[in-house]
């Protein structure tokens, strides 16, 4: 376990919205957009005072590390506002403690090394590339220079995932007067990584930010249901060989286009198997062990080509064989409704892995280049990874019939329901 | 060796010898070419620019050939250790074997193969360093899955029950299978745009040979290709080639000699040397990786990969021999067809300074390198022509 990060995400959301202000959230939104316009200007000036004084002192002065931590706040506070990861209306100056979803950071300034406060810009786009994939920007907001805030965009719907959370979660909580867990939890899990983000470029701390979600989500106690469709595998498989990493795509070309060739043969498969589940109301084993292999052969792939596993895997989708593995149970029963609509109700899963692909591309970019710098992966961007394969796999299952268990879109990791 | 397998491997031997001499059987007549002085033949100053650009060009192959059989020696002596990197069974970890071996030589050649772009633009010629070295790696990837393909078919016959070490006599059958099967699909993907000149249809009379006549752009050299079997046969001209410098009297023959490949059915004689040469290959490869285990076992796939890159450098000379020997019959069809020797000598000539090939290279460059005969021997037989046919 590693230390905690000094820049932590706390949740106390209740999923409760309310629908009039879930309806008219982005009117309700606009005297706070125009707020957070007119406070970025005054960011952008101070965070280059604030980056040149740091150069010279070694930590940013007082004053300007609360105004930095307030800014970073009232942005978490905003974008969660505007995304429904948080129901109430929040406050104006990003005071700590105030909003559902917040941002813990240091009290005082941090002293840090000079070197890595000249070029923190530099070291930054890593993160902002990944906080861009996951959140916009930095969570919507921040895409500075030199420790300073430069540019605002405001809640741009950059971030594919929290702007496809916030989208679908608009429709869910008009419908239910809820935001979805699954939702709520990954766009709460966006707003933190970018929140870990801002604070690092604008000089609040010099952590870099961890995109492991199951550390950033430690604050929520509720875990989602147990998915009859989970990655298991070990997490600890951080070692990489760098002459495998530098020919990757190559070397997974195999693959791709035997798992092209499988596809075609899953196509008729899966039609069959619907019209099976359609009309016994339970899936045919045969069928369903074939569409297991291959979800779990497609893990294994994509999991090779993204970096998230180091060895080269087999052909036949065979249990066990891979370090990030995929649990699949039998045969059960489905209902037949959520069989007929299948792939209608399939439709907002597929556009959740769609963002969470691109967050996936980028951390597969990125880990690239570390782990042929470093010959092993990062945890954070693993863990990241990992992530977005569970919630494809678990989408194909779906679509597949393995399972009518809808993919849960929480980064973590699914419990038993207590015993009543 | 037993006096059975001696005897089996005698009468194998006679049977390819047999085939060979089958296979050798061409049009050409019995003839002594002229000797001719390049000196005499082609400007100084030309000559001396082919012979120092073709003599840098084949240090370049000895030096990445060199360098390619050391890199195949540490990996067969050292790959094993990359099983480590796969989860897959046997097959799957060979494929990932031979694929890293690959990776290595191409990245060991990479240096030659930016050298070689930037010697062709000292000589005027074209090359891309983005070509040689990002377009490079697409084709590795191509190689990556062929090779996979090959070592999917080795490495499951190798393994299939009651196979034993005779996994080679129904390998080579199957690769010669899908040799036939490439060179059939292959024409029907390359495109191509139609070519149409005045002479086409007379030389497909004289040739009997009735096929379209594509010209494929994307060149910045001149040269043809004909290709196909049955119904997908079609003669390919690089762009280059029909542009000038070159006349439309040095294309006809160049379509000429193109028709005469196939008029003498020089495609599926390619595919039967193939065929000769590909059992004694794939019994070196299971001779020499019997130590390992045999190619069933994984960890025999480096050293295999070594075998096989030295017994294809072992057979090229005699590969050499025999494309030399239909190029030949195929220039001799040619101006059969045209009744033009003047026009052949012009174009391969013209081909010296277009493409500063050495008219009449070393030795050693012969023995490895031609598989056409030099243009010196090309034009030779061009005056041979004009003297002696009736």
């Amino acid at each position: 376990m590693h230390d905690p990060h000094p820049v932590r995400l706390t949740v106390e959301d209740d999923y409760r919205r309310s629908r009039v202000t879930v309806f008219f959230r982005l009117l309700l939104a606009i005297p706070h957009l125009i707020w957070f316009f007119l406070w970025t200007l005054l960011i952008i000036v101070t965070g280059i005072a604030n980056w040149l004084i740091s150069i010279f002192t070694g930590k940013p002065p007082g004053a300007l590390h609360r105004l930095m931590c307030n800014y970073i706040r009232y942005q978490a506070h905003l974008t969660a506002y505007l995304a429904l990861v948080a129901n109430p209306y929040p406050g104006f100056a990003g005071g700590a403690g105030e909003y559902p979803i917040d941002i813990e950071l240091p009290a005082e300034p941090v002293a840090q090394r000079r070197w890595t406060i000249l070029i923190r810009i530099v070291l930054g786009i890593p993160a902002l590339i990944v906080s861009a994939a996951l959140a916009g920007s930095t969570g919507g907001n921040v895409s500075a220079g030199g420790g300073s805030g430069r540019k605002s965009r405001g809640f741009n719907g950059g971030g594919a995932l929290l702007f496809v959370c916030a989208v679908l979660g608009w429709f869910a909580s008009l419908a239910r007067g809820r935001m979805p867990k699954g939702l709520r939890d990954a766009g709460a899990y966006a707003i933190g990584y970018s929140a870990q983000t801002a604070a690092y470029v604008l000089l609040v701390a010099d952590r870099y930010p961890n995109a492991d979600p199951t550390e950033m989500l430690l604050a929520v106690i509720d875990r989602p249901p147990r998915h009859p469709v989970r990655v298991v595998g070990d997490p600890y498989d951080l070692r990489r060989s760098r002459l495998t990493v530098f020919f990757r795509i190559l070397l997974a070309l195999p693959h791709l286009i035997w798992l092209v060739l499988w596809s075609i043969a899953v196509f008729f498969a899966a039609i069959a198997q619907w019209f099976v589940t359609l009309f016994r109301g339970t899936p045919a084993g045969g069928l369903h062990r074939f569409l297991a292999s291959f979800v779990r052969y497609r893990l294994h792939v994509y999991a090779y080509l993204m970096l998230v596993g180091n060895p080269f895997p087999g052909f036949t989708g065979a249990a066990g064989t891979y370090p990030l593995d995929l649990e699949v149970g039998g045969p059960e029963r489905q209902n037949r409704w959520k069989t007929g609509f299948r792939i209608f109700l399939a439709i907002p899963a597929f556009l959740v892995s769609a963002a969470l692909g691109g967050a996936l591309f980028a951390s597969a970019v990125l880990t690239w280049f570390y782990a042929i710098l470093k010959g092993s992966a990062p945890w954070g961007l693993r863990n990241l990874s990992a992530y977005a394969l569970r919630y494809d796999a678990q989408n194909q299952a779906y679509l597949l019939l393995l399972t009518d268990a809808y993919p849960h879109a929480s980064p973590l990791e699914g419990e038993d329901a207590p015993v009543a | 060796m037993t006096r059975g397998r001696a005897a089996l491997l005698l009468a194998f031997g006679a049977v390819w010898t047999v085939a060979a001499w089958l296979l050798w059987r061409s049009s050409l007549p019995a003839y002594h070419l002229p000797y001719l002085d390049e000196h005499v033949l082609f400007p100084a100053h030309a000559l001396q620019r082919a012979q120092h650009y073709s003599s840098v060009e084949d240090l370049f192959w000895l030096a990445k050939t060199i360098t390619q059989l050391v890199v195949l020696g540490f990996f067969a002596r050292y790959g094993v250790r990359w099983t480590r990197e796969s989860a897959a069974g046997p097959i799957g970890t060979g494929m990932l074997l031979g694929m890293i071996g690959f990776a290595l030589v191409w990245a060991a050649e990479l240096p030659f193969a930016v050298l070689d772009v930037w010697w062709r633009h000292r000589y005027g010629l074209s090359g891309s360093y983005v070509q040689a070295t990002v377009g490079n790696w697409f084709a590795l990837g191509a190689q990556f899955v062929l090779l996979c393909v090959a070592l999917a078919i080795v490495m499951g016959l190798a393994r299939a029950r009651g196979m034993g070490d005779r996994w080679w006599l129904p390998t080579a059958p199957v690769f010669v299978g899908l040799r036939i099967l490439l060179a059939f699909v292959t024409p029907w993907l390359l495109g191509g745009s139609a070519f149409h000149a005045p002479y086409v249809a007379a030389l497909e009379r004289t040739e009997h040979v009735r096929v379209p006549v594509r010209v494929l752009s994307g060149f910045s050299e001149p040269n043809a290709f004909a290709t196909g079997l049955g119904a997908s046969r079609r003669v390919f001209l690089w762009k280059p080639i029909v542009e000038p410098p070159f006349a439309p009297r040095m294309d006809r023959f160049v379509l000429a000699h193109e028709l005469g490949h196939l008029a003498h059915n020089h495609i599926w004689k390619s595919i039967g040397w193939y065929a000769l040469f590909a059992f004694p290959l794939a019994f070196a490869l299971a001779v020499a990786t019997q130590r390992r285990g045999g190619m069933g076992v994984a960890a025999a796939v480096p050293l295999a990969i070594l075998v096989y890159v030295v017994v294809q450098l072992v057979e090229l000379p005699l590969q050499n021999v025999v494309t030399r020997h239909l190029e030949a019959e195929a220039d001799w069809s040619a101006l059969r067809a045209t009744h033009d020797p003047a026009a052949g000598r012009q174009l391969f000539r013209l081909f010296a300074s277009q493409t500063l090939e050495d008219p009449n290279p070393p030795g050693w460059d012969y023995v490895f390198l031609q598989n056409h005969p030099t243009l010196l021997q090309r034009i030779e037989m061009t005056r041979h022509y004009a003297r002696d046919a009736p």
